[in-house]
């Protein structure tokens, strides 16, 4: 009966881990909460689609609400202090672009990009795009892909 | 033994028994008797309750333990066979859950969901040029401030 607990426990646990949260603060706004609300666009990406583009994950919200807009930078701003490796630039005292790269999890490398379109000095909008971005390829591969 | 010459019959072996509770057998009839009363296809009231009492308590002790030792292992048998099958319906929904979260291809556009997965990886194409916009000005801003001091140097 012990031992039928252990594997019991064990099987649990294991199915646990491989659900476990990410960690990141920016996993807050990825509840659902943009799905039905209007101004604002999520795409989710993940599987064959996000191979096509040498990831695991692409997960991605567009806001037009300055309110969320505020709410999106200051979290992304706190994961950027656990950052490995970061660009930023500050407009007016204000996040406008951000490419953290994120310590590891499961050997799969994690990326947040930021932007502040309200800051742009070339025709600026008002929309705020926020894109995590999880998967083996680096950081350069990344760039690539964004430049393609 | 070998001096008691075999039974052959119902009719002798219920007189070997009415010996036997005489207590006028000796060690070798009783031996054989025994031995009778174990293999013999014959059945009445005398040989049965000479069964029993010769018998049937350790007959039924062996069977008893026997079925004990089926028992115990039967219920072995069914624990490691419930703990692969709960093994396999854990990994099972496992990697079921993951499947399921895997493939996701979606957007959410002001409430509407797009499920084309051409239209969402156009939006992703999007999304990667503005952020390329604003990487470049990031990048021309930085040449033309190596520009500036270059000139400034010179």
């Amino acid at each position: 009966m012990k031992r039928f607990t252990i594997i019991i426990l064990t099987c649990l646990l294991t199915a646990m881990a491989a659900m476990a949260q990410k960690g990141l603060n920016i996993n807050r706004l990825f509840d659902g909460r943009y799905k039905k609300a209007p101004g604002a666009t999520e795409i989710i990406v993940t599987g064959s689609q996000a191979c096509e583009i040498g990831l695991d994950v692409y997960h991605s919200v567009s806001v037009t609400d300055k309110t969320q807009a505020e709410i999106i930078e200051n979290l992304v701003v706190k994961d950027g202090t656990k950052a490995m490796d970061k660009e930023v630039e500050y407009r007016h005292g204000q996040l406008y672009y951000g490419f953290y790269t994120m310590p590891k999890q499961r050997s799969s490398n994690r990326y947040i990009f930021f932007l502040n379109q309200n800051l742009a000095r070339k025709s600026p909008k008002n929309v705020v795009t926020l894109i995590y971005m999880e998967g083996r390829a680096s950081a350069d591969k990344i760039k690539k892909l964004i430049r393609k | 033994m070998s001096n008691y010459r075999p039974i052959s019959s119902q009719q002798e072996l219920e007189q070997l028994i009415e010996r036997y509770f005489d207590g006028m057998t000796t060690v070798e009839e009783e031996a054989a008797l025994r031995h009778e009363l174990a293999h013999c296809p014959w059945s009445s009231e005398d040989i049965d309750d000479a069964r029993v009492v010769m018998g049937y308590f350790v007959t039924h002790r062996k069977q008893q333990q026997r079925q004990h030792a089926m028992g115990s292992t039967r219920q072995r048998i069914i624990g490691i066979a419930a703990s692969i099958a709960i093994i396999l319906a854990v990994g099972g929904y496992t990697l079921w859950h993951q499947q399921q979260s895997r493939d996701i291809c979606v957007a959410y556009v002001n409430g509407q969901v797009v499920q084309s997965n051409d239209q969402v990886m156009a939006m992703i194409a999007d999304d990667l040029d503005r952020i390329d916009n604003a990487a470049n000005a990031m990048t021309d801003q930085l040449s033309s401030l190596g520009e500036a001091l270059e000139l400034d140097n010179e």
